[in-house]
């Protein structure tokens, strides 16, 4: 039983893994803090679901049309959100509110469009079909998630560290205005990096709707707050660490579940990120030592 | 005039009461603390009081009162932790202070009611109590704010390493705002037990969080009459354009979008810095520029 819990955990894990994957990118690149992020995943979900139920499309087809309209989304949020304040030179905390207004006015359409119902696929949209492995009970709809998470994932590794496209998005996470004095265009490597970091969550937003066959326009509120438990875990832009931290929250979170209540499960996994932030603020790979205490004595 | 004010009590009531939870996120944005706590304290407050005035059929000024006193002294609990972190990370971990409070509020249910809240509590708060409330709410405020601690306040926020060069001692004054402004919350919530017949957690969390944050950014973060402003039209917008009602939150988002990025200052604040620039214009058209370096410092 404990097994099953903990598998269970690891498949729910691994999509919060790739919901804040996308979160923690834009922080650990450009020291944004994404706010609109969980409406964007919502939006993917709702991509999904309209690709399904309207146009009748495949499973993997419509994936990768969530993935792009949801990533082109992130973008024209940085369009409109963000754009502006770069060019003025705010503060990061005038980002935080701007992301703020664009997730209201995102989840709003959402809900004007679905008329604040749930919605849910169609039956058989995805095989049901179940297979013992070690006395364990796994489907092939977790095998799916898993099986893409760990591409993704490991697509998205060879993109930063193998390659120039990630060398520019380093460059550019490290220090934007000698990058650029480098040669390497700011606008662009923005425009990458929040398409890549809305495709994860379009990605994630199908994944979810699927899996607990629910779709609605606050779906992504939730989420939003565990990514903040996760990327804080995990430590605030460290891609590796919001993978561990992801699996290690989906576990606790369906374990919580399973074993003590429902309600009481946000309760006990906030205050682990209080706990975390009060104690270790840098997370689990501390890299961010300067940017989390105040330099004060 | 007394018919309108008359007809519109309600509006104006809760116009009042926002106002003095604006005035408490106003106070710690002053002093340039990144937090988001009031919505969490604000609902401490009203479970408080409406307990107090339910159950123990307490005096309900001396509910409003407690209500007041325990948001202080939760302030002072969650200013130690508070004070280790800096910016983003104070903005997170206070989002997770509202989330530990709305989940125990859900879960415990003997005390708060669960998902249906407290009910039948009796309507005593009336409009000139709020109005007295606010104004010495206003008057504690505006005394701080003329006194070297409120000029310590916008030094900090401006920039907090020269505040430190200065001899201004960040934490302290980083605290008394959050300790003040946790007193002014619960005080907030309190009025509200006393005025709604009802406490229930979907008036608080993050909705709240996101009304009192629009009020402030909008209405503006130096003066005091920024943030009253702000909640006076943020709450009278909706309801004077009932078509726009639906659409409330698209509201607030673009507004948050909009002022921060053309009025970073809002809409008080960018009246009265017009209003200063043209007097000394003035005063230096007529008298050289001595008087107009006089009459700026």
């Amino acid at each position: 039983m404990l097994q099953q819990q903990l598998l269970n955990g690891l498949v729910t894990g691994s999509v919060y893994a790739l919901f804040a994957l996308g979160f923690t990118l834009i922080f650990g690149i450009h020291h944004i803090l994404n706010l609109a992020h969980g409406a964007i995943f919502m939006w993917g979900a709702f991509v999904g679901i309209y690709c399904v139920t309207i146009l009748n499309l495949p499973f993997p087809v419509v994936l990768v049309i969530a993935a792009l309209a949801a990533g082109l989304l992130s973008v024209a949020v940085d369009w409109i959100a963000f754009r502006p304040l770069r060019k003025a030179g705010y503060s990061e905390f005038s980002a935080i509110v701007t992301s703020i207004g664009a997730g209201l006015i995102l989840t709003n359409v959402a809900q004007r469009v679905s008329h604040t119902e749930v919605m849910r696929y169609p039956f058989g949209t995805f095989p049901i079909e179940i297979y013992h492995v070690l006395g364990l009970r796994i489907s092939l709809l977790q095998i799916t998630i898993i099986g893409s998470v760990c591409v993704i994932l490991l697509a998205l590794g060879f993109l930063l560290f193998a390659t120039s496209f990630g060398q520019r998005i380093r460059a550019i996470a490290i220090d934007e205005r000698t990058a650029s004095l480098l040669g390497v265009n700011p606008d662009a490597v923005y425009f990458q990096t929040f398409f890549i970091s809305g495709a994860l969550a379009g990605v994630a937003g199908v994944l979810i709707g699927i899996a607990f066959n629910s779709v609605h326009f606050l779906m992504g509120e939730p989420y939003m707050l565990r990514a903040f438990v996760i990327i804080v875990l995990g430590g605030l832009g460290s891609v590796g660490g919001a993978v561990i931290a992801g699996l290690a929250l989906g576990v606790v979170h369906t374990l919580t579940i399973a074993y003590l209540s429902a309600a009481l499960s946000d309760a006990i996994i906030f205050s682990i990120l209080f706990l975390v932030l009060l104690l270790r603020p840098t997370g689990l790979y501390g890299t961010l030592r300067l940017q989390t205490r105040v330099a004060r004595v | 005039m007394t018919n309108f004010l008359l007809s519109h009590q309600a509006l104006l009531n809760l116009c009042i009461i926002n106002a003095v939870l604006a005035l408490s996120q106003y106070l710690v944005l002053r002093a340039g603390v990144f937090s988001l706590a009031t919505a969490g304290i604000a609902a401490i407050g009203a479970y408080t009081a409406g307990n107090l005035m339910l159950r123990q059929a307490v005096h309900p000024a001396l509910a409003v009162l407690a209500a007041g006193l325990l948001g202080g002294i939760v302030s002072i609990v969650l200013a130690v932790p508070l004070a280790r972190l800096r910016g983003v990370f104070q903005a997170i971990a206070t989002l997770a202070f509202v989330q530990i409070v709305m989940s125990l509020a859900l879960y415990s249910d003997s005390l708060t009611g669960g998902a249906t809240g407290l009910n039948a509590i009796p309507k005593v708060v009336e409009t000139w109590h709020l109005l007295a409330v606010l104004a010495a709410v206003v008057f504690v405020l505006s005394r701080l704010g003329k006194s070297p601690t409120g000029r310590a306040f916008d030094t900090i926020r401006q920039d907090e390493t020269v505040a430190v060069s200065l001899g201004i001692d960040v934490v302290p004054h980083h605290r008394l705002a959050f300790i003040l402004s946790g007193c002014i919350a619960g005080i907030g919530g309190g009025l509200m037990a006393g005025h709604n017949y009802s406490v229930a957690t979907a008036e608080f969390g993050f909705h709240m969080m996101i009304a009192v944050l629009s009020f402030v950014i909008f209405g503006g973060l130096v003066s005091l009459a920024g943030p009253i402003v702000g909640a006076l039209l943020l709450t009278i917008l909706p309801e004077v354009a009932r078509p726009l009602a639906d659409n409330r939150m698209i509201i607030y988002g673009a507004l948050l979008i909009v002022s921060i990025v053309y009025l970073p200052h809002g809409v008080v604040d960018t009246w009265l810095i017009k209003h200063q620039r043209r007097r000394q214009a003035a005063l230096s058209a007529k008298s050289g520029p001595e008087a107009a370096v006089k009459a700026s410092s």
